[in-house]
């Protein structure tokens, strides 16, 4: 008889579709995945409070009113959005001098410093009104917040105290003194966009290139060339490199341009992150041509590859304070290249901080890239 | 006598000595195929020689050999004078290749292609510059070399890999299959273009190929290579003599009882028979004898052929008589074998 009823036609399409869809089980996945992360390492993040800010101590008096003071902001809590979960908001570090801790300030070790004055318990003592210093690491604006609502709430808590225990009624006021000038939070997450600018330039200039270089049959043509395999893993990775920072570069010019990111303006801060730029780069792109020259398949890397900086991206604390991580989330950005890159970065930009202070970070990521390299080039030679 | 019997030794030893590729025994397998089975062979000196055979024969295997991308399992070959095993690099300075597969970089101009390629080889200005002109020049591309190849049509890139592997004068070229995939007219002038670039560069070529008239049309000596295995080696001219001295009578039937298949078959003067839909193909012996035989023969039988002509052989009747079948008949079996079992080795 022939011919289908009506609308008969769009349920055939539909079902060719439906049957592709189902034989391809990774894109099924895939698709979940990069959505399913969101919401895990988002919730996370944003829905974590800010827990265990380390602070630095320097305590010039020693009475009763300055302890109690202490105690109360050992005591302070922090909950979660939500407050099921809360913890110790503060991690209280003893610091001898005023310097000390201005030194560990600049170096990101602590995040503020409360500065008790000599005279402290003996004008409480005496009725006075008196005054406790916190300066805050104001570069990283959600747990300068945090420090800055903890320890006033403290202050007022002791005041209250005070009152109760004796006829008088001194004051305890919290002055807070910025140590930086003021960084707006879209400042704060400008050095992790530079990584994620490094990370995709790694993505898509690195590894798929290579990618494509690997199926068209460039990289086995290379072989009957007089070059060596160590110069064209090389050459392949300084490309990657180069491609990369000026990727970082170009997104450095456009938070400063158009969206008003002021870093510090200093020889040597830049020389300095340029350096980062080029240390993340290169790990980043050898890690990732590793990945697409071992890969089972294009698709496979495709694939993958940004739900790898999701990850890598939202682990780093380059949106939220890592503080303000649960437990098994601070772990994965522990062993994050992009975490010790995000610091590294912030550090230069808004703390004019010396080689000292991101020694660490430097260090984790020479490890990281060195590694990588080798991981690198033994897979780019038996891919060749 | 005895100077003529020295010289013509001395001119043997010579020509072993200069030979551009000189192959001992050599063998690939993968896993248990053997993709290339003991062959040797030797191509001499600004010659150009063919590898000939269905795909999956065991050709690119071979040439991946010689150009050093793969190890032999067995025995060893020099190129340009250089073990393969030994001393691969110094092979591929003096090597040049063109793959099967297009490796031009079409974001890149024809110029862009050949200087990068120049620069692998270490060819340096001015010298690089005046040979990238040279060369495009002999293909006729000199006026585009600053397009991206990408605007190129497919005969236009495969002219261009092809001048792009001679920037470093090489001594021996290797081409695998240069015309596959290419139109007819395409084919020719690529032909035209080895041609000429053998004349000028004075270059021994290599090539691939499973097209007969290719090998006939371009090729000193063939080498008919099937299963891995070395089956023939001559110039063609030695290859269609060597099919016994017979002559080619083909001839078109409108009725051909099995009878009178049989008995042009069993017949004394017929060296090989091959039947296909209404044509027939004979190997005889003495052609111009043999053909009114023929139409005697079948009429006898009670068949009718309607026409019938004789010829030389050509490379197609050499490859069947070697190979027992036609290179057309490349069946997918061999050649989806070959490939998986590649593939297999590759992981």
């Amino acid at each position: 008889m022939g011919g289908n009823a009506p609308m008969k036609g769009a349920l055939w399409v539909c079902e060719r579709d439906i049957r592709k869809f189902i034989k391809q089980p990774f894109v099924m996945v895939s698709a979940l995945v990069g959505p399913f992360l969101m919401l895990i390492l988002l919730g996370s993040a944003f829905g974590g409070s800010i827990t265990h800010v380390p602070i630095a101590v320097v305590r010039e008096s020693q009475g009763q009113f300055s302890s109690t003071y202490l105690d109360i902001v050992r005591d302070q809590q922090n909950c979660a959005f939500g407050g099921v979960s809360c913890g110790d908001a503060f991690r209280l570090k003893d610091v001898p001098s005023l310097d000390q801790a201005e030194q560990m300030l600049r170096q990101g070790q602590v995040k503020a410093a409360i500065y008790i004055p000599s005279g402290l318990d003996n004008s409480l003592s005496n009725s006075i009104n008196v005054a406790i210093t916190v300066y805050l690491d104001n570069t990283d604006p959600l747990s300068a917040a945090a420090v800055s609502a903890g320890l006033t709430r403290a202050a007022q808590q002791l005041s209250t105290q005070i009152r109760v225990v004796s006829a008088h009624d001194p004051t305890v006021t919290l002055d807070t003194a910025n140590f930086y000038r003021n960084v707006l939070y879209i400042e704060f997450m400008a050095p992790g966009s530079l990584v994620q600018a490094i990370f995709i330039a790694s993505i898509i200039g690195g590894g798929i290139s290579i990618l494509f270089d690997k199926q068209r049959g460039i990289l086995e043509g290379y072989l009957v060339t007089p070059l060596k395999q160590y110069e064209i893993v090389i050459g392949v990775l300084l490309a990657g490199v180069i491609k990369a920072m000026f990727s970082a570069l170009t997104m450095l010019f456009l938070a400063i341009v158009v969206v008003g990111v002021r870093p510090m303006v200093d020889t040597t801060n830049f020389v300095l992150l340029l350096f980062t730029v080029f240390l993340t780069a290169l790990g980043l792109i050898s890690m990732m041509t590793a990945f697409a020259v071992r890969a089972p398949a294009p698709e496979v890397y495709q694939l993958t590859a940004f739900p790898i900086n999701l990850v890598l991206y939202f682990t780093s604390g380059a949106i939220y304070p890592i503080d303000g991580f649960p437990d098994w989330m601070r772990q994965m950005s522990a062993i994050n290249p992009e975490t010790y890159a995000v610091h590294a970065l912030r550090l230069l930009m808004y703390k004019g901080a010396s080689f000292e202070a991101v020694a660490i970070d430097f260090a984790f990521l020479a490890a990281f890239t060195a590694i990588m390299i080798v991981i690198a080039t033994l897979a780019f030679k038996r891919a060749l | 006598m005895f100077i003529s019997t020295v010289t013509e030794t001395v001119s043997r030893v010579e020509a072993v000595l200069d030979a551009a590729v000189q192959t001992i025994d050599i063998t690939k397998r993968f896993g248990e195929l053997t993709a290339v089975d003991r062959i040797n062979l030797t191509i001499d000196a600004e010659e150009i020689f063919g590898l000939l055979g269905p795909n999956g024969a065991g050709k690119t295997t071979l040439i991946r050999m010689l150009t050093t991308v793969l190890q032999p399992t067995e025995g060893t070959a020099k190129v340009a004078g250089q073990d393969i095993r030994r001393s691969p690099n110094k092979v591929r300075q003096k090597i040049g290749v063109v793959s099967q597969a297009m490796t031009l970089d079409v974001e890149l101009s024809a110029w862009e292609n050949m200087e990068l390629y120049a620069k692998y080889y270490d060819v340096r200005n001015p010298l690089r510059r005046e040979r990238i002109t040279e060369l495009l020049e002999v293909v006729g591309l000199l006026d585009r070399a600053d397009f991206a190849v990408g605007s190129f049509s497919s005969g236009m890139k495969r002219r261009l890999e092809l001048v792009r592997s001679l920037v470093h004068r090489p001594r021996v070229l290797f081409l695998d299959e240069p015309t596959t995939g290419l139109d007819p007219q395409a084919r020719i002038a690529v032909w035209d273009y080895l041609r000429k670039i053998h004349k000028e560069e004075k270059i021994t070529i290599a090539i691939t190929t499973h097209y007969l008239d290719e090998a006939e049309a371009l090729c000193d000596r063939v080498a008919i290579v099937d299963y891995g295995k070395l089956m023939a080696l001559g110039t063609p001219a030695e290859l269609k003599r060597k099919v016994m001295g017979g002559d080619v009578v083909e001839a078109e039937f409108t009725s051909l009882p099995d009878e009178a298949f049989g008995a042009l078959k069993d017949s004394d003067f017929t060296i090989q028979i091959k039947r296909r839909d209404s044509s027939l193909t004979l190997l005889v012996k003495h052609g111009a004898e043999a053909v009114p035989k023929i139409v005697e023969l079948v009429n006898a039988k009670g068949g009718k052929i309607s026409s019938i002509t004789l010829r030389e052989p050509t490379l197609d009747d050499v490859f069947l008589h070697f190979t027992g079948r036609s290179i057309r008949e490349d069946t997918g079996v061999t050649r989806k074998r070959f490939v998986s079992s590649w593939e297999g080795m590759r992981r």
